[in-house]
């Protein structure tokens, strides 16, 4: 598989657009479903899957050959659904560290408690009420329980997609087991 | 051992398989004598349990290939040709 795709990739970066078209059928799906579950509706799934795919292709030589193709997609398609998410609401301020604080962020600094789940929990289905709770995170935090939980990258891939130290990914993978933790504990 | 910081941080590496054999023992140990712990440990597993039950498939809508293919730019090669 791997080395099909190698292939593929090569005529590419000769211009050649079949090939490509190759590459979007096989991974279209992936892509989409990863950017639907990071944006929670079809409609902006498939406009930033779409944007993904156009970006690859026009970016296609500064895909460093050495590396998985799939992380270098992946990426794409994560940093755009950010940036989705960040234009859509501005939580991402949450992610930003407080000075001063040793790696604190607003984030951990949340009253989890503050409204009553009891209440919420009641007339949702679980699924939906699950989704809920993963997109209430912040951004990045929302990509690496994604990646990690429904997606099934290890903490490793999830590094180099996000392209953040393998420790950052642990401790925000904690961060956002504890958060989900409390919300879901009452389901 | 300290719930909050050793106890809890060590049943993070320990949902990572990150950790040591040394490690696990002190915890499964601590669990044994802390129902505190022993809960938010579970509650822990439940947690990733119920956001791996949420991972239901999506396939790619009809014609998402097409459309990325048409708005594909032109070639660099047929542009020049054309000026």
């Amino acid at each position: 598989m791997d080395n099909i795709i190698r292939e593929k990739i090569k005529k590419v970066k000769k211009g050649d657009q079949s090939a490509f078209e190759d590459i979007v059928v096989l991974f279209q799906s992936k892509i989409y479903q990863h950017c639907y579950r990071m944006l929670g509706n079809a409609h902006e799934a498939e406009d930033v899957a779409q944007e993904a795919f156009i970006r690859a292709y026009v970016n296609i030589h500064s895909y460093d050959d050495s590396r998985k193709f799939s992380t270098w997609l992946y990426r794409i398609a994560t940093n755009l659904s950010i940036d989705r998410l960040r234009k859509r609401k501005p939580d991402y301020f949450l992610d930003a560290e407080i000075k001063g604080t040793d790696g604190l962020d607003m984030y951990s600094q949340l009253a989890t408690d503050a409204r009553l789940p009891e209440e919420e929990v009641q007339g949702m289905e679980l699924e939906k009420m699950i989704y809920q709770e993963i997109a209430n995170l912040p951004p990045i935090y929302r990509s690496i329980i994604t990646l990690r939980y429904l997606e099934e990258f290890s903490l490793k891939e999830i590094s180099e997609i996000m392209d953040l130290p393998l420790g950052t990914v642990k401790t925000r993978i904690h961060r956002g087991r504890e958060a989900l933790r409390k919300k879901l504990r009452y389901v | 051992m300290d719930c909050k910081h050793e106890a809890i941080h060590l049943m993070h590496i320990y949902l990572d398989g990150d950790i040591s054999k040394e490690d696990e023992k002190k915890l499964s140990q601590h669990l044994e004598q802390c129902p505190d712990c022993q809960k938010h440990f579970h509650e822990l597993k439940r947690t990733i349990t119920l956001i791996k039950s949420a991972a239901e498939p999506k396939e790619a809508p009809e014609g998402f290939t097409d459309r990325v293919m048409q708005n594909l730019p032109t070639e660099k090669k047929r542009v020049k040709y054309m000026r």
